[in-house]
């Protein structure tokens, strides 16, 4: 089964107990990483004002975060090959709080650019990928569950850091803010603290293998021979396009169509929420036995099912309209969302994860950062909002359908190759016995 | 002079009417004793009527009168068709509130008042001591662009205009048509106060307030040393037990993680 041979991790983890607390770390980075770049837009209009910037200049702070976030990918799958994942969790939260610390001094918006920014962002990076990668030392079996649940703290964190950076601001303004939020990312730390090395006890392949990628040092670039990496990344790309677009234009088309504001953030609200719920459901459904030996197509499907739901939202009449397109966005963003990196766990294996995690994170920046500035020119040259949908529907539908051709064929050439090697073992096993018979038989 | 007439009704029975220009201009209310602002800028010649629809036309014994501010108009009782009046809205005393009543039971309000000031943040501004700070007063897009604004800052009845040009160090104004801004520089204790804008149109100011409120590094500082204090102490906890644990279990030589044990390639078996 192509769930099975790409394990190799050389041990049994142990599928449960202390691996539940690295599920809650995890969450916790998982959480912060993606959720506080998006949190801190809440301050940009204070801050513009002190500034005296325009709006996207200031913007550009979210934007420098994330840049960095995806560029370190490398950086940090590097420092996880050599250190394993608490090291680095640990010096991405003190980064973080630094930089925010720093930036609460800050005196112009370049400084703010290279710290909340860069050294932000940067800290971010080693927040995600140990995050990611240690859930794959401690799960096999419950895999896709431990990755959904660890996923769903995007949203949840996103969720508390909405009202508390509200609150924070009303009682502290922006600089007050980021001291603060500087001590609060500092529980990345407390997660980092969590996330206990593993140490294979019995089997001691494992071993050998940590000490061949520790003598390597460095990121695994073979992976662009492999297949299974090849079809994720190819189908990422293309699909970053058209990812988080219809999130960012989700309130501004609502009010376009003419919903208030208010109303227009409670969709987002909804979509959130319902992201919140799908993400460990879809974890749960992905770890059934039908669906996990072929989990590909479950994502495939996912990725598929976001195209056609933006496809279909220009046809939403009304507020009404609106909410259930929100709902089903929901379901669909988080159902991706949760099968991003269990899908790549599973395709390249554990123990490859981590290279291959940097990799793609370092090429996915470029759509992940072209895809809102484009589609927002996109409404901006057509006037409607609707051939930005239909844009970011093809973007999605596209490389659905592309993976599920391309796993089809993935998946016989994996089954093909497990017989052979199976025929293989069997004949080396019967050589051996047979070698052992003919030695016993001339030591009589 | 043309006339530009925006209609938006809530519902509650508070309608809002925005009106540019000059020229004689009229509007109906429609059902039962309400409210409806109006919002005027500049002198203007206004008809207000209002209609009583519940017996289809006036019962003949019901007439409507005026009223400005609770007190009665002075012929308002005599002219031919009392629901429909032209009022010379000329500067800011025309301003204020206009009764059409039916008898003693009903009426129609008009409140005659400039322009707001556009969405004004009702929680205070928090800025730090030596800081500086940007306060914002802005008219909304579809309202008429102020003469000019004007800044005050003050507690209570105590406002003084402030003359940035009296003090360049402290002050700086930046005015542009809808919005203005006011710069308030090296901030002390002291300036914890109420501070002003006012929109000045012909007809009289708009008056938009917001609190700026001063505190010292020390407030943030209180809360980001117990989450520092927090985190030291969780995560001192979370690896003490972990060593604690790793003690109790079989004596391991060499450091716990990877490395320093050899590998004895007879005993690998196949994987999985």
């Amino acid at each position: 089964m192509a769930a099975k041979a790409a394990s190799n991790l050389g041990y049994i983890p142990p599928d449960g107990g202390w691996g539940w607390a690295v599920v809650l770390a995890s969450f916790i980075s998982i959480g912060f990483a993606y959720a506080f770049p998006k949190s801190l837009t809440i301050y940009y209009k204070e801050i513009q004002e002190y500034f005296s910037v325009s709006y996207s200049q200031i913007a550009w702070v979210s934007s420098v975060m994330l840049a960095s976030m995806y560029a370190a990918g490398p950086v940090s799958s590097i420092l996880v090959n050599r250190y394993g994942s608490r090291p680095v969790v640990m010096v991405g939260g003190l980064m973080v709080c630094s930089a925010m610390v720093l930036a609460s001094f800050g005196t112009s918006i370049v400084h703010l650019y290279l710290c909340v920014g860069v050294i932000g962002g940067f800290g971010l990076a080693f927040n995600l990928q140990p995050a990611l990668t240690i859930i794959g030392t401690y799960f096999h079996a419950k895999r896709p569950l431990a990755n959904g649940l660890a996923m769903t703290g995007s949203p949840v964190v996103l969720f508390t850091l909405a009202p508390l950076n509200q609150f924070l601001f009303d009682s502290f303004g922006w600089r007050g803010s980021f001291l603060i939020l500087g001590a609060l990312v500092l529980n990345c730390c407390v997660a980092g603290s969590l996330m206990r090395p593993q140490v294979p006890e019995d089997n001691l392949q494992g071993v050998e293998i940590q000490n061949e990628r520790r003598e390597k040092g460095c990121i695994d670039v073979s992976l662009f021979k492999h297949r299974g990496f090849l079809i994720y990344l190819t189908g990422n790309v293309l699909m970053f396009f058209g990812f988080f677009a219809p999130v960012v234009f989700l309130a501004p088309y609502a009010k376009h169509l003419g919903v208030d504001e208010y109303s227009a953030a409670f969709l987002l609200s909804i979509f959130a929420l319902v992201d919140m719920f799908v993400r460990p459901a879809t974890g749960l459904l992905g770890n059934t036995k039908w669906i996990r030996p072929r989990i590909q197509y479950l994502f495939s499907f996912a990725v598929s099912y976001n195209g056609a739901c933006h496809l279909l939202c220009p046809l939403a009449s009304g507020y009404v309209g609106l909410v259930v397109y929100a709902v089903f966005f929901g379901m669909a963003f988080g159902m991706v969302c949760s099968l991003l990196f269990e899908v790549l766990m599973d395709l390249v294996g554990a123990h490859r994860f981590s290279s291959a995690v940097g990799l793609v994170t370092i090429i996915e920046c470029g759509p992940v950062l072209l895809g809102p500035p484009l589609s927002g020119a996109l409404v901006d040259i057509l006037g409607d909002y609707k051939y930005m949908y239909y844009a970011c529907g093809v973007f999605m539908l596209v490389p659905g359908i592309f993976f599920f051709i391309m796993h089809y064929y993935n998946y016989k050439r994996l089954d093909e190759e497990q017989r052979q090697q199976q025929s293989a073992q069997m004949r080396t096993c019967g050589e051996a016995v047979q070698l052992k018979m003919d030695q016993e038989g001339t030591q009589e | 002079r043309s006339v530009l007439l925006l209609l938006t009704l809530y519902c509650g029975g508070v309608t809002f009417f925005f009106f540019f220009g000059g020229g004689v201009d009229y509007f109906f209310p429609i059902g039962k004793s309400h409210t409806a602002k109006v919002e005027v800028s500049s002198p203007v010649n206004l008809t207000l009527q209002c209609n009583w629809p519940q017996n289809g036309k006036q019962a003949a014994n019901v007439t409507a009168f005026w009223r400005k501010d609770g007190r009665d108009i002075a012929g308002s009782h005599v002219t031919l068709e009392p629901e429909k009046r032209p009022f010379i809205i000329k500067d800011e005393e025309n301003l204020g509130r206009y009764s059409c009543m039916f008898g003693n039971e009903a009426k129609v309000d008009f409140i005659l008042a400039v322009p707001h000031v556009g969405n004004v943040r009702d929680k205070p501004l928090v800025s730090y001591v030596g800081d500086s700070v940007v306060l914002v007063c802005k008219m909304d897009d579809s309202k008429p662009e102020p003469r000019s604004w004007l800044w005050f800052r003050g507690n209570g009845t105590d406002k003084e205009l402030i003359d940035a040009s009296g003090e360049p160090q402290k002050y700086q104004i930046q005015n542009d048509g809808r919005a203005a801004k006011l710069h308030v520089y090296n901030l002390s204790r002291d300036d914890s106060v109420l501070f002003f804008c006012n929109a000045v149109f012909a007809l009289g100011a708009a008056v938009g307030h917001l609190q700026l409120k001063v505190i010292t590094v020390y407030e943030p500082l209180k809360p980001f040393v117990a989450i520092v204090l927090e985190v030291l102490v969780l995560v001192a906890a979370i690896l003490l037990f972990e060593r604690s644990r790793s003690k109790k279990g079989q004596p391991r030589s060499g450091p716990t993680g990877f490395g320093g044990r050899t590998v004895s390639r007879q005993r690998r078996f196949g994987h999985n």
